[in-house]
């Protein structure tokens, strides 16, 4: 299972897998902190059940993109017991090669004058 | 009420594979709570959404995990031989494969399905209705945590009367003695009371709790904003200050935010608000508290107009507390019974707050479980008769599985799959019968309860009570097919052609089913026949008054501006005059309290009556005080001497109006014109008033209790000068129309008054039979489907017995009977099933006739005549039913059905 998806030919990232890597961007975090930041960045547009969540989290984990944290200070003090998540290197590599590949998408689309319009 | 979904939603995680579960399991759950927690503060739909999320959530990736799961041990597995394939299956495969099983067999019979799922959703929903509506008003009315820990102190003193009362019943002395008991953690006492509010926009009237001790750690509740009382606060003579409801708060403040600054102007005086209640805490309607502020300790032992709640401790029991109350009520009566004779056997009981406050109302709740539950009792038999009918006609079916080797257990289990998935779809469609039906449920509910703020919502524990059902009905439906199909001997069934020893053995537990259900049908017919008699007979009362065209309103003059009992009296006075005088207004008084409720009661003395009854305890009547027209405006008749006039003003004879029951009562065949009594006072200090009138006797205690003794005090001489009085006025426009009229009125006299409690005489008198009402209209529609469902069980056994006599019929028909005589053949059957299912139902209902006693009025629940109805209606509806399959028995063509012999 632990099948490294690094390849050129990999399938690009789902929509709330994309997300969570972009939350974790900017730090480790526990799993509601990590729904609700991508529930408050996408304007509730999606929506992450607990089961989704963490059907994504097992994914992203077994695929070695992100790891549990052993965070020293938890956040607020007294939430100790909660499992925290970061990302790993392979999960910052994915997660920069997904962007450059969005990015290129989108740079191809705004070549186009047919799009050019929609796209400003 | 979080338990009940945490614990739903564990369960629904078995949807996951286990080591899914075991890895996140923990956090999912902590989600849920958190997001669960979020939406309760959006309301019920924010909750549905919700629940509707999670579901959607728990399907769709419950389905990939499962489906990656089978992947990931089929990728294991790949190279083993095919042979183990059989017992890799799981439990989940076989209840996925019943699954679709099931939803072909209904989409193959879409008429079979609908009824069944019909027929159900209209009796879980029915039962989850009332579910609903009950538990939102009777069993957890309250938003308090652990609310059955929060008690009530009621008394009872059998020298007074026999009932045990929760409200206003205990003096700040006898508080002082409760708080020592060692069961409760914490107490709290309050006296119930009134206090105009202005300032601002409109003045406005409400109820307001006085509390001697800080309530919030009673109720276990944290005001929103703020704090509660300071003991110094609370003490004699503290400082100016007010906690208002959360209600208040939204509609007289907006919701300010800075409301902890701004004082409030309470009667008058201005006090500085230190706290909001949390929303949905409403003390009887309070939305105003304020400390009670008086020196308690000056207070005689018998000023008794406090309720007290309590919080039981940790593990204190409720038996535990009652031990101790009822040892303080013995200590109580030894130290004080000299002194205070009403303390002869009296006893203290602490109860459960909702329990207390809507002990009433319990019987009829119950009743009415327990009829909509026959309802879904019945619908249940139906839907099995359907099953049964079906089982039979796929037994050959059913027996060529069993040849193919299909285990009995495995049959049964599909069988039974397709009957729970049957249940489920009927709570599914009920559920938006019940989010229909308490959007109107409100409308039912009388203005006392209004006040209360109570809702009935769709709550967890009403999901789960529809699920539960569900369930249920689900496994009642299907054991009988699963039961008789699985007994059926494969061989006889491929032998014969569906009508063998096997179809004869259902045919007859579908007339047992049948007479079952006609049963439970008489016993609600009988329940509606007797409700209804109760009903009528309330409103054929003569109230001894007339409730049309009276107008009634509430209003208390501040003590603040209205110091003196002359200025009381002169405002009253001035207000009946200018009432009297807008057009179409033919009467006009005020009184402290008026039928068909009249509360307010004095211990009296009469005159000259024997020592016995003077004795010990003075008895009571009612006390009321009334304007000049007060007998005129309710058309209350007179039935000797003269009604208050111009010559009842101050500084003449005390003059006294009274009923007749209290001439029945008192005055043991004396002449009652010219004799004399008093209220009692502490010394006997109050003077003599003279009996100038008796008046018929108006129902004053409710419009179903005997009427009680009642005084007339006139208002105008002043001596009783009341500052909370009750306009009451006449006139033969609509009351939407003369509102108006009287506030204006109002307004020339002193705009800052506010009138509240407005409502007409008839108003007044539908609270008062309110139950019987409800009962009458729910129960005879609970009758009218139990009637159509028992009609649709009755038309199904006689159809598939005509059917499957046919040619029992033919030949019949052949040998020379007459057509008349086949049909009697069919009718007489059905008359036996109903005579069968009446004389049980008739039982039954004798059988629970003592329960049912206290919820009637005026009918024995052996009323002849009901049953004789009922025995009518039920031989008429199962004539009808059995019409059209005994008319099709007599068309049968004798050649034909013998040729097919």
């Amino acid at each position: 299972m632990a099948k490294r998806p690094d390849t050129p030919a990999r399938k690009p990232l789902s929509g709330p897998v994309l997300h969570i890597l972009l939350v974790l961007a900017d730090g480790a975090k526990h799993g509601y902190a990590i729904k609700q930041e991508v529930e408050r960045r996408t304007e509730g547009a999606i929506r992450l059940g607990p089961g989704t969540l963490y059907e994504a989290v097992e994914r992203l984990e077994d695929g070695g993109l992100i790891e549990e944290a052993t965070l020293a200070e938890p956040e607020n003090g007294q939430q100790a017991q909660r499992r925290y998540y970061r990302l790993t290197a392979h999960g910052w590599e994915i997660l920069t090669s997904e962007l450059r590949q969005l990015s290129q998408l989108v740079e191809g689309a705004r070549a186009n004058p047919r799009l050019r319009k929609g796209l400003a | 009420m979080t338990p009940f979904s945490a614990h739903l939603y564990r369960l629904l995680r078995a949807v996951y594979p286990a080591d899914f579960r075991r890895r996140y399991g923990h956090d999912m759950q902590r989600i849920f709570a958190a997001d669960l927690e979020r939406a309760r503060a959006g309301g019920l739909m924010a909750v549905l959404s919700f629940w509707w999320q999670i579901l959607g959530d728990l399907a769709a990736s419950g389905w990939r995990q499962r489906a990656a799961q089978c992947r990931r041990v089929l990728r294991t597995n790949r190279g083993t031989p095919q042979l183990p394939r059989q017992k890799r299956r799981t439990e989940m495969d076989t209840l996925l494969q019943d699954l679709r099983y099931a939803r072909r067999q209904f989409v193959r019979r879409p008429g079979f399905t609908a009824i069944a799922v019909i027929s159900l959703a209209l009796a879980i929903g029915g039962n989850s209705l009332i579910y609903g509506i009950i538990d939102g008003f009777v069993f957890h009315p309250f938003p308090y945590p652990d609310p059955d820990r929060l008690v009530a102190v009621g008394a009872t003193f059998p020298r007074l009367s026999s009932e045990t009362r929760y409200v206003e019943v205990l003096s700040p002395a006898e508080y002082e003695d409760i708080r020592t008991n060692r069961a409760f953690s914490s107490t709290a006492a309050f006296d119930l009371g009134n206090r105009n509010i202005s300032g601002g926009n409109a003045p406005e009237r409400v109820i307001t709790a006085l509390l001697l001790d800080d309530l919030f750690p009673v109720v276990a509740m944290k005001p929103v904003l703020g704090r509660g009382f300071t003991p110094e606060e609370l003490g004699p003579n503290g400082p100016p200050v007010a906690i208002i409801s959360h209600r208040l708060w939204q509609t007289r403040f907006g919701g300010d935010p800075a409301i902890l600054t701004r004082p409030i102007l309470v009667g008058g005086a201005a006090k500085s608000i230190v706290g909001v209640m949390p929303p949905g805490l409403l003390l009887i309607g309070t939305d105003l508290w304020l400390p009670w502020g008086g020196d308690t300790s000056a207070m005689p032992r018998d000023s008794r107009q406090f309720t007290i709640l309590a919080r039981l401790r940790g593990e204190a029991s409720l038996g535990q507390a009652n031990a101790e109350l009822s040892a303080l009520a013995e200590r109580l009566d030894r130290a004080h019974g000299s002194e205070f004779k009403e303390y002869a056997g009296w006893r203290l009981t602490a109860t459960p707050w909702a329990a207390a406050l809507f002990q009433d109302l319990r019987p009829a709740a119950f009743m009415l479980m327990g009829a909509v539950g026959f309802v879904l009792l019945i619908a249940c038999a139906n839907v099995t008769n359907l099953f049964l009918a079906r089982s039979t006609m796929r037994q050959r079916e059913l027996a060529v599985r069993l040849a193919l080797g299909a285990g009995r257990r495995r049959l049964a289990q599909q069988l039974l799959t397709e009957s729970l998935l049957v249940g489920l779809a009927g709570a599914a469609a009920g559920l938006l019968l019940v989010l229909a039906g308490l959007r109107s449920a409100d409308a039912l509910i009388p203005a006392q309860f209004q006040l209360l703020d109570l809702h009935a919502t769709v709550s967890t524990r009403v999901l789960l009570w529809s699920l539960a059902l569900a369930l249920g009905s689900g496994v009642l439906v299907g054991l009988l097919p699963a039961i008789q199909a699985t007994r059926a001997d494969p061989h006889e069934s491929l032998k014969a052609d569906g009508r063998s020893g096997g179809a004869a053995v259902g045919h007859r537990l579908r007339q047992v089913l049948v007479v079952a259900e006609i049963a439970l049908s008489v016993v609600l017919l009988l329940g509606a026949g007797l409700m209804m008699t109760s009903f009528v007979r309330i409103l054929r009362l003569d109230p001894g008054f007339d409730p049309r065209g009276v107008l009634t309103m509430r209003l208390t003059l501040p003590r603040e501006t209205y110091g003196s009992e002359e200025a009381t009296t002169r405002f009253f006075q001035r207000l009946v005059d200018d009432v009297r005088n807008i057009p179409s207004v033919t009467g006009a008084a005020v009184a402290n309290q008026f039928p068909p409720s009249a509360p307010f009661t004095g211990q009296i003395e009469v005159e000259g009556a024997q020592a016995s009854v003077s004795g010990a305890t003075l008895p009571t009547a009612g006390t009321s005080i009334v304007s000049r027209g007060y007998f005129q405006t309710l058309r209350t008749p007179m039935l000797a001497g003269r009604m208050f006039d111009g010559r009842d003003r101050p500084g003449t004879q005390p003059t006294v109006v009274v009923n007749s029951a209290f001439v029945n009562r008192f005055l043991d065949g004396r002449p009652a014109i010219g004799a004399r009594l008093r209220l009692a006072g502490r010394d006997g200090s109050n003077p003599w008033s003279e009996i100038i009138g008796i008046v018929a006797d108006a129902r004053n205690s409710g419009m179903t209790a005997p009427v009680r003794p009642e005084i007339f005090l006139p208002m105008e001489t002043g001596r009783t000068a009341w500052n909370q009085l009750h306009l009451l006025v006449r006139s033969d426009r609509p009351a939407a129309a003369l509102l108006p009229d009287v506030r204006r009125a109002l307004a020339a006299i002193d705009p800052q008054q506010p009138v509240y409690n407005i409502q007409t005489l008839e108003e007044a008198m539908a609270v008062s039979s309110f139950q019987q009402r409800l009962s009458a209209v729910l129960l005879g529609t609970f009758a009218g489907v139990a009637l159509l469902l028992a009609a649709i069980g009755i038309y199904g056994v006689m159809s598939y017995m005509v059917s499957a006599r046919t040619q029992e019929m033919g030949v019949r028909l052949a040998i020379g009977a007459q057509r008349g005589a086949v049909m009697w053949l069919v009718l007489k059957q059905v008359l036996g099933l109903s005579l069968a299912g009446l004389t049980i139902g008739v039982g039954l209902l004798l059988a629970a006739s003592r329960s049912l006693e206290g919820l009637l009025f005026g009918v024995r629940a052996t009323d002849p005549l009901t049953i004789a109805v009922t025995a009518a209606v039920l031989g008429a509806v199962s004539l009808c039913a059995a019409w059209a399959p005994a008319a099709r028995a007599s068309r049968v063509d004798p050649v034909g059905a013998l040729r097919y012999e």
